[in-house]
């Protein structure tokens, strides 16, 4: 139905909002028979370069459990000068200086056209932002020097005001005064023994920090400030424009950690004790301002708390396969040290990036939560040296249409609803500040229990999936006005300094699921909701065992199939979806397949990296990394898409294929015999130059903007790295037709081996049984 | 300037994406990405979802006298996927460890060492006038570096030109150009430039806070220079 997919295209561009359901069934028990929840993905963010800001501060609902930002849903009263709040019907007075509003001169908060809304608010003194780099030398020579060289280039793109600070370690631990005059000093920490918060503000002389108090704070009460103190404090954080010479110098004049490294042994790297330094110093002088962290490693910590191997090459680093028979010594000692690091991070809304470049793992399964509860960003590689690193770290510091840069800090997301839908959680890179209120769930998904999310650090792609309740009951009456709202308020620091609230309010329409059933189907996102529920898959991934989850997905999967297939009981044959929900079993038969489910062809730090990315991208990218997309190019024609399966994979044709991790141009078997024969030199097959050049120029605009960069693979029929799309792509022409069924016994399995044909045959026969 | 791809370096990491210039990167615009379609599996009903294409079945293409051979240019090549002009990059199809300038600047001289550097060192001068002298000796320091290294033979043709645009549009007052130029180079040759430029980026940050007078006086005496060099060359 165009019309429906006009209206949810128009509501992402507008509120960065995709709902699973565009019609919510009235009642709580017609909700869970939909099976997928009532959820949003939802880009705080989203870039809008057509929504300037407005230069006062938001209107709010004056009962004290509401506070409901003023918007577009609300009824007003221009006469009497009163607006009803639409989520708690108080009626409230406008302030004095809306006296001039009338039908005519409306504020821009009330049109309809900006249920999406910027406020700066001007409070306090804008504080700077912070860089503070924290780098492993235990690297080879060529890695650390490309490095180097990236670390004195990152200071040509950072704005003159910004706070910079370096702390380097081996097994040693040193944090460097950044003076621009005399010698440098600097700070050193033994790398094995772990020190509070407070010891290590003693050590590095800095003065008394701020009251613990003001941590979460709560809304509009916020007040950032520039501690007095930094020109008392020893210079371990200041400002690049002061110290941008002595600290290239210094950078330039790292050496690798002395220490030497005995053969069969690994270096030892404190990464556990850098972190805690690195975090103390930043709580001690600048709680509650946006700061990145900028971890740099090339190998895993192998001292001191949070060692994730010991330094003896002969005991490998942990694989999936330990983790499952328990073989896998300090896992949850260096989780549990790396999480407690990471929740006082969050606290203090400093954010944590891991930018790990080795050919070995180090440790991102239990340094994740660093980035995954902070917004850091992980970027994992095989060498500094490599154009991927270079370009995806510029690419940290890339600036928008207004010259700013993209990263924003501190952002607070807090969700209110109208009193028919409460909200059960969220997936994403943020933590819990606990808000409690009416509008909290019960049931969890997600991180739940709460109102209230921290997003230390954002840009305008992250994107939070939301999760929420239908509460009214069963047979009780379609709610009065017949809809159902949300409303999103970010508060956040602009990478400009400037404190900003961005307020989106929604509504959807009830519709009784008895009689609307129809309407209601054809209101499905299914893209939205394969996302939604792919989240929540991984989500419990995290904390489950792997085949539980696949169980739990097909379930879902089949369940929605006996509620909206159209069919005759126990013919599979008759089996149909309906239009809005047809490509959703393909989704998931992707999504069982990925890496992000399947673990064991990936290392522990490979998943992770996966999942950390797919848990905060939008919903374009992250169908991608479900489903990669794959075009073909040819002479008959435009690049078209083509099904991802093996029987796309054809001689004359060239494949492009977008994993989101990976581009790969496949070239097939014909396609590369005139290539290597040469034919693109001659004049009189221009033609075949130009069907080579294609997918070139198609891929350029992907390389060019995508964070982080992808691996860019080059290959053809009978290559080795063909194996990449081979691995993809749905195997429904292989030498062996006959798939086993997982086991009878309990919950249906669909095995993994099987193609997308067997799948939906089996799911079609599991949908239509009456014994199921 | 034309160099906006960087050739790929000789050792590049496994699956190492391309390189692309600073000026590349920071060109794109608010395009919205061309490769999101999907093909709809052939068992799902209905064709008018705009997420799903047909595959199209292939034309019978003219017999070519050589069997082996790709159709000859008499079939017209297939439509981009792009509506715009063809882009001007070219792929990494030939590794190489310099860029090279297009045969149409020829007629550019080779960018001169005196004159670049006697801009900064003029600018330099109106700085310490005001500006602490340590910071003005490790500009100094800096500046007889990428003398040395100029000299020395060590900057390649794209650094080299660069610097001669950096200086004229320091001379001109034109800050956020030299700017950006400036960082222009730090990103796509870090490596040659490192040592010294931040010597560069500090003096741009510190003659542009000069005081009017001062500033007058430094461009006064920069036009002054330019026609002499114009007279000479």
């Amino acid at each position: 139905m165009s019309t429906y997919q006009e209206f949810i295209q128009q509501n992402e561009d507008r509120d960065g909002v995709r709902f699973s359901w565009n019609l919510w069934p009235s009642s709580r028990l017609e909700a869970t028979r939909l099976v997928v929840p009532v959820s949003c993905l939802f880009t705080p963010l989203k870039e809008r370069p057509d929504l300037p800001p407005v230069q006062y501060e938001p209107v709010l609902c004056s009962r004290a459990n509401c506070k409901a930002v003023l918007n577009p849903l609300c009824q007003v009263d221009f006469r009497a000068k009163i607006w009803a709040c639409n989520f708690c019907f108080q009626r409230n007075p406008f302030p004095p200086s809306y006296a001039g509003i009338s039908e005519a001169n409306q504020p821009a908060e009330l049109m309809p056209q900006f249920s999406t809304i910027e406020y700066i608010v001007q409070r306090g003194t804008p504080a700077p932002l912070i860089f503070l780099y924290v780098v492993d030398t235990c690297l080879e020579e060529e890695d650390l020097q490309a490095l180097k060289e990236s670390l004195q280039m990152s200071l040509s793109l950072l704005p003159p005001n910004a706070l910079v600070g370096l702390i380097t370690f081996g097994r040693m631990v040193q944090v460097h005064e950044l003076s621009c005059e005399g010698i440098a000093k600097s700070y050193v920490f033994r790398g094995t023994k772990d020190l509070s918060a407070k010891q290590i503000q003693e050590m590095l002389g800095l003065s008394k920090p701020m009251a613990s108090g003001q941590q979460a704070f709560c809304r509009y009460d916020h007040v950032p400030h520039v501690h007095p103190a930094l020109e008392n404090d020893p210079l371990f954080l200041q400002p690049v424009h002061r110290v941008d010479m002595n600290l290239t110098d210094l950078l330039g004049e790292l050496q690798r950690d002395p220490w030497p490294v005995p053969q069969g042994k690994r270096p030892l790297r404190s990464t556990g004790v850098a972190l805690s330094v690195a975090v103390g110093l930043l709580e001690g002088t600048f709680p509650n301002t946006g700061a990145r962290v900028m971890l740099f490693i090339g190998g895993p910590p192998t001292q001191g708390p949070g060692m994730v191997v010991g330094d003896e090459l002969k005991t490998p680093i942990r694989s999936w396969h330990d983790i499952q028979k328990d073989n896998a010594r300090h896992l949850k000692k260096a989780t549990k040290y790396y999480e407690a690091l990471a929740n006082r991070s969050a606290v203090n809304g400093h954010s944590i990036d891991i930018y790990a470049c080795a050919l070995d793992q180090t440790g991102l399964l239990e340094m994740k939560c660093l980035s995954n509860l902070t917004g850091g960003h992980i970027v994992m590689g095989d060498s500094f040296n490599t154009s991927l690193f270079k370009q995806t770290f510029q690419r940290v510091f890339s600036k928008d249409y207004n010259g700013d840069f993209r990263m924003a800090f501190g952002g607070v997301l807090e969700v209110k609803t109208s009193r028919e839908l409460k909200v059960c959680g969220a997936i994403g890179p943020c933590v819990s500040l606990n808000a409690k209120g009416s509008s909290v769930s019960e049931n969890e998904m997600g991180v739940g229990g709460t109102s209230q999310w921290k997003v230390c650090s954002l840009n305008p792609s992250t994107t939070l999936g939301l999760y929420f309740e239908v509460v009214n009951q069963h047979n009780a009456p379609v709610p009065q006005g017949g809809r159902g709202a949300v409303q999103f308020v970010t508060q956040y620091q602009h990478s400009n300094t400037q404190r900003r609230i961005r307020v989106t309010t929604i509504a959807r329409n009830w519709a009784d699921a008895q009689s609307q059933i129809q309407h209601i189907e054809s209101s499905f996102d299914q893209e939205a909701a394969a996302v939604l529920m792919a989240r929540l898959g991984v989500f419990r991934a995290e904390s489950e065992e792997g085949p539980d989850v696949l169980r739990w997905l097909d379930r879902q999967l089949i369940r929605l199939c006996q509620k909206f297939g159209q069919f005759n009981k126990d013919d599979p044959t008759s089996f149909k979806l309906s239009e809005s929900l047809s490509l959703y079993p393909q989704f998931m038969f992707h999504m069982r397949r990925s890496p992000f489910l399947q673990v064991f062809n990936n290392s522990p730090d490979e998943s992770s990296y996966y999942r950390h990315h797919f848990v905060r991208q939008d919903l374009t990218q992250s169908l991608i990394m479900i489903q990669p997309i794959l075009y073909s190019y040819s002479f008959y024609g435009p690049p078209e898409p083509v099904l991802l399966d093996s029987s796309s994979i054809l001689p004359d044709r060239i494949l492009l294929m977008d994993t989101f991790f990976q581009l790969v141009i496949f070239h097939g078997e014909t396609i590369a015999q005139w290539r290597k024969a040469g034919y693109q030199e001659m004049a009189e097959y221009e033609n075949f130059k130009q069907l080579l050049q294609a997918p070139l120029d198609d891929a350029q605009e992907i390389l060019q903007t995508r964070f982080p960069m992808p691996r860019y693979v080059d290959t053809e029929h009978g290559g080795s790295q063909a194996r990449f799309l081979l691995s993809k792509v749905n195997p429904s022409q292989t030498h062996n037709n006959l798939y086993a069924w997982g086991q009878e016994t309990g919950a249906p399995i669909l095995t993994d081996d099987v193609s997308l044909q067997v799948f939906m045959d089996h799911l079609k026969k599991l949908a239509v049984s009456s014994s199921a | 300037e034309k160099d906006k791809y960087i050739a790929p370096s000789a050792e590049r990491g496994w699956n190492d994406p391309p390189q692309f210039s600073y000026n590349l990167q920071n060109a794109r615009g608010q395009q919205k990405g061309h490769l999101t379609r999907r093909a709809a599996p052939p068992t799902s009903s209905g064709n008018t979802s705009t997420t799903t294409v047909n595959l199209k079945t292939p034309p019978t293409i003219p017999l070519s006298s050589n069997p082996l051979a790709p159709p000859p240019c008499s079939l017209a090549p297939p439509p981009r996927l792009q509506a715009g002009p063809p882009t001007t990059t070219t792929p990494p199809v030939q590794p190489g460890s310099q860029e090279e300038e297009g045969g149409g600047d020829q007629t550019q001289c080779e960018p001169d060492v005196e004159v670049v550097l006697s801009s900064l060192n003029r600018a330099l001068a109106t700085c310490r006038q005001s500006v602490k002298d340590q910071v003005c000796n490790d500009v100094e320091k800096r500046l007889l570096l990428l003398d040395d290294s100029w000299r020395a033979g060590k900057l390649s043709l794209p650094v080299r030109r660069r610097m001669e645009a950096l200086s004229l549009e320091l001379r001109a007052g034109h800050w956020d150009s030299a700017n950006e130029i400036h960082r222009s180079l730090m990103v796509d040759h870090v490596t040659e430039v490192s040592q010294w430029m931040v010597g560069v980026k500090r003096l741009i940050a510190e003659t542009r806070n000069l005081n009017p007078e001062l500033l007058e006086q430094l461009q006064d005496t920069s036009v002054t220079d330019q026609d002499s060099d114009l007279l000479q060359g």
